[in-house]
């Protein structure tokens, strides 16, 4: 892609500034060098980069299995396996090369303090930003118990806002009723962004021995099959986060240039790729070239013009 | 920064050579797939897209490789929606496929007398490294393998002795056979000259017929449904042999980013989710049963 291209797909995120609106999933990309494997993929097709779910002690996750294929979609229950925050900063941030996109922690915890300690480690890092994972359908403290809940969901972005000064960005579950409700709460306390959506929460049953398939016996689903609720939300948020001039990564079942046209046009300025990856794991440039080509289609100049460009019908 | 994990996985548009059908809804897909050929190590497998309708891929294990001619050739079982649209898949036709992916097995120098034992779809890692073995010097290696539905190869008597198998026990593996590989054949079926049994009781017949310094050459290579590699880890204990047990497990990603093949092990800091795909799927049987 030449440079003037390059420079249609610039983004400017919470202060960051990405070169592609695309952003790798948390969970999708382990922390960071695992797709590098793959021959001709790189970090540099993505404008970020979301590492690992983690936590302020090391978790061992989940039983097996924790992955299973539905129809046009994915459930997983990893259940947050990761070596701890302080492991994470020491030992893995140092291994990553920053100048090929922007790395973004992703932060659990099963308290708001837990969120809180977790937060000042990656303050204290080169880390980009921090995605606070408040909407995790795969443990049994924390995760979506918090974020389906607003004064709780509030709480923990006040107390993370308190602990770090780097962007922050919320990542809010569809396992609720209000989202817009959700996220009007985590602006008030000092959210930077969001990303909208988790993955939901469902179940896949083996009917042989009549149990549950996930080790966990739910998963959260992701993949193509989502992507109707994931644009609703986005919608939705958009509604609130609008005014407040607040951006969203818009995820859930994106898989082609389409998709990520639609998140964009419902309001997204970035656009989460994760379960596509594991079908086509050089799937970025695609995107990118693709937005690239609409844009011209349209006689547009970049990106950002497209975010929230949804006219609904009267 | 030192980083040799990378642009070690190719994902190329493999065309397929040849598919066929073998009773028991078990198929041999050859692939025209040269990066993956050239860098494939027994034990390793490739992670292929069966449909676009089907939003995962299917890691299978790689039977051969051959760097030369660049073909690559898997053994499957249907036992799903995925398997099943991949077994339509003719000739002539592209498919997506990435390999080659994670942790082979390892050729201990010090041991000549492997013993690779194979149970289903568990076999093709088996004749990669049996293969393997023909290029060494040394070794006399003795192949093992079980099956509850027919073999997908035409078996034939073995003209290799080998001491310690019951009488009648005579089928074994043209392919290995004509490596000068001994091989012989286990199932519960009653197919002629196959030892009505498990893999593990043959085994045990083997290392019983040997002598203590023969014993201390062997090393166990296995590869099958869960159960049996338990039982085999459980005789290579019993038997004080190392022994390396290829895994599978439901997997996404298969690139190490998503840590939804884990298998619990044991180490040394105690125990620990290791992925199938890149930590593995070779793990010392001793750290998994």
């Amino acid at each position: 892609m030449n440079e003037a291209d390059q420079a249609m797909l610039a983004v400017d995120f919470c202060g960051l500034s990405l070169t592609s609106p695309l952003v790798l999933l948390s969970g999708c990309v382990g922390f960071g060098e695992e797709y590098t494997r793959v021959r001709g993929y790189s970090n540099r097709d993505a404008g970020a980069v979301c590492l690992k779910g983690t936590t302020l002690e090391p978790r061992l996750g989940n039983r097996p299995h924790r992955v299973y294929e539905t129809a046009m979609g994915m459930l997983n229950a990893i259940g947050l396996q990761n070596p701890g925050a302080r492991y994470v900063v020491d030992k893995i941030l140092p291994t990553l090369d920053f100048s090929e996109t922007r790395f973004i922690a992703n932060l659990s915890g099963s308290t708001v303090e837990e969120y809180a300690e977790v937060a000042r480690i990656f303050d204290d890092s080169p880390i980009d930003a921090m995605e606070i994972n408040i909407s995790c359908p795969n443990v049994k403290e924390g995760g979506v118990a918090f974020g389906n809940d607003p004064d709780m969901s509030a709480r923990v972005v006040a107390a993370c806002r308190k602990a770090t000064s780097k962007p922050i960005i919320t990542k809010l579950s569809p396992n609720q009723t209000n989202i817009a409700e959700n996220a009007r709460r985590c602006i008030e306390a000092g959210t930077d962004g969001f990303a909208v959506i988790n993955t939901l929460m469902g179940m896949a049953i083996d009917i042989e021995d009549r149990v549950p398939i996930i080790g966990n016996n739910q998963g959260g689903l992701s993949g193509p099959a989502i992507k109707p609720i994931a644009l609703l939300k986005v919608h939705q948020v958009y509604q609130v986060c609008r005014e407040h001039g607040i951006p969203i990564i818009g995820q859930g079942g994106v898989n082609s240039v389409q998709d990520a046209l639609e998140f964009l046009i419902a309001g997204a300025s970035a656009v989460g790729v994760g379960t596509a990856l594991f079908y086509d794991p050089l799937i970025c440039p695609k995107l990118n070239r693709g937005i690239v080509d609409y844009l011209k289609r349209h006689g547009l100049s970049h990106v950002a013009q497209l975010t929230g460009s949804l006219r609904l019908n009267s | 920064m030192n980083k040799p994990h990378r642009d070690t996985i190719c994902v190329e548009e493999a065309e397929i050579i040849s598919h066929d059908a073998w009773p028991g809804n078990q198929y041999i897909l050859r692939i025209l797939a040269e990066g993956i050929a050239a860098d494939a190590k027994p034990g390793s497998f490739v992670h292929l897209t069966v449909d676009p309708q089907r939003p995962m891929r299917r890691p299978i294990s790689i039977m051969r490789a051959n760097p030369k001619t660049g073909m690559v050739d898997l053994l499957y079982k249907v036992v799903g929606e995925g398997t099943t649209l991949l077994s339509h898949r003719k000739p002539g036709e592209r498919i997506n496929v990435m390999g080659p992916i994670g942790n082979g097995f390892t050729v201990d120098q010090t041991r000549s007398l492997p013993l690779l034992i194979g149970g289903g779809v568990g076999m093709p890692p088996m004749i990669f490294l049996a293969e393997h073995y023909t290029e060494l010097a040394g070794y006399h290696p003795f192949v093992i393998l079980g099956s509850e539905v027919p073999f997908p190869f035409q078996a034939e008597p073995s003209k290799l002795i080998i001491p310690g198998m019951p009488d009648g026990v005579i089928a074994g593996v043209p392919l290995l056979e004509e490596w000068g590989i001994p091989s012989r054949l286990t199932s519960l079926q009653g197919y002629p000259g196959c030892h009505e049994g498990y893999v593990t009781d043959l085994a045990r017949q083997w290392l019983d017929a040997m002598d203590e310094s023969d014993r201390k050459q062997v090393i166990i290579y296995s590869c099958g449904p869960h159960p049996m590699l338990e039982a085999v880890a459980k005789l290579a204990k019993a038997y004080n042999l190392p022994c390396q047990v290829s895994l599978e497990e439901f997997m996404a990603c298969a690139v190490g980013g998503c840590a939804g093949c884990v298998v619990k092990v044991e180490t040394d800091t105690g125990p620990a989710m290791k992925r199938v795909c890149v930590d593995g799927p070779v793990f010392e049987a001793a750290t998994v049963f």
